[in-house]
């Protein structure tokens, strides 16, 4: 029994420092280089007109144009992100007709005598190039246990913890 | 002394005989096709706990006991924890520190880094069972425990 105790003791502290660790190994919050923020270049323009048609929030036609031609929906509205000079969302129509909402879906940036037109990588990563990151055909699973795995993890612990919760208000003398 | 204050019922306790290997087995297949089809050690699991929790409500709860015993449910309710911590920390110790904490692509189960992830992504979905089927059917046995007035106290309380 003695043994059993220093076992377990030895396995607490582990954990202990194994999680110590891990803390230390998640990415930092907040930050703009983190993979699910990351976007996806598309192509690069000319600035002439575009800037300025950009903050009338009017959409160039040569930008809807060049999307079309390389197989993306064209944007159905645009906005200056707050704060930031010279960088734009674009937002396109989904063809849902329940929930008929715009997607926030290109990233525009003026890069000295270019625009740069990108999409934002969650959908790209999420839904395009996680069969080819993982070799998993489940869409959910690739989510759960690979793209999120820390948080499922943690709601691996909640329920043990609800269990030994249970085991030790409810059961007799406690024992486990 | 107790034993036949509970009726038995011949059609109850056939099918859920029948019935708990099936369920059993497809409990272990909800798991195995976590990556592969709809499925995943969250459902799978609970669908294991429930063969326990039919055999409970069919027969009685020493019955189970004896099966499955609390010790063993312990050990599984930890089990699965530490093969999914344990798994993220295989990913630390064979990149030598430049993988993060579970990235199954730098564990070597095969040569390709895609196959790793998914082969990893499997091990973690059957950590995740375990430690639900045993929490589930912990929980439990603990609820039906107390609702039954377990016969164990109450033959310690005769023999004191």
């Amino acid at each position: 029994m003695k043994s059993l105790r220093a076992i377990a003791l030895i396995l607490i502290f582990l954990l202990c420092g194994l999680f110590i660790y891990v803390a230390e190994d998640i990415p930092v919050f907040g930050d703009p280089e983190a993979p699910p923020i990351k976007s996806v270049k598309l192509f690069t323009m000319e600035v002439d007109q575009v800037v300025s048609l950009l903050d009338q929030h009017i959409i160039p036609e040569k930008l809807s144009r060049e999307l079309v031609k390389r197989g993306f929906p064209p944007p159905s509205h645009i906005e200056k992100i707050p704060g930031i000079d010279g960088e734009w969302n674009a937002f396109i129509a989904k063809e849902e007709p329940h929930y008929a909402k715009e997607e926030k879906y290109y990233w525009i940036k003026k890069e000295g005598d270019s625009v740069r037109v990108s999409r934002y990588a969650f959908v790209v990563r999420w839904i395009e190039k996680g069969l080819e990151e993982t070799a998993v055909t489940n869409m959910v699973t690739y989510g759960l246990a690979d793209y999120r795995g820390y948080d499922t993890l943690g709601e691996t612990t909640v329920i043990f913890t609800a269990g030994v919760s249970v085991i030790l208000l409810l059961r007799r003398r406690s024992r486990l | 002394m107790k034993e036949e204050r509970r009726e038995r019922n011949v059609v109850v306790e056939t099918v859920a005989r029948v019935m708990i290997p099936f369920v059993q087995l497809f409990a272990l297949y909800v798991i195995i096709h976590g990556t592969g089809g709809p499925g995943g050690g969250f459902q799978g699991g609970v669908v294991f706990a429930s063969a326990f929790i039919l055999y409970t409500v069919a027969f009685n709860l020493a019955g189970v006991k004896k099966r499955f015993p609390e010790s063993a449910n312990t050990i599984f309710s930890s089990l699965g924890l530490y093969l999914y911590a344990g798994i993220g920390l295989l990913a630390i110790i064979f990149s030598l520190g430049v993988g993060q904490y579970l990235n199954y692509g730098f564990i070597p189960f095969t040569s390709h880094f895609e196959e790793n992830r998914a082969l990893g992504m499997d091990f973690v979905e059957m950590g995740i069972g375990i430690t639900v089927m045993a929490i589930i059917v912990s929980i439990f046995f603990d609820l039906a425990q107390k609702d039954e007035k377990g016969s164990e106290e109450e033959e310690g309380e005769e023999s004191r």
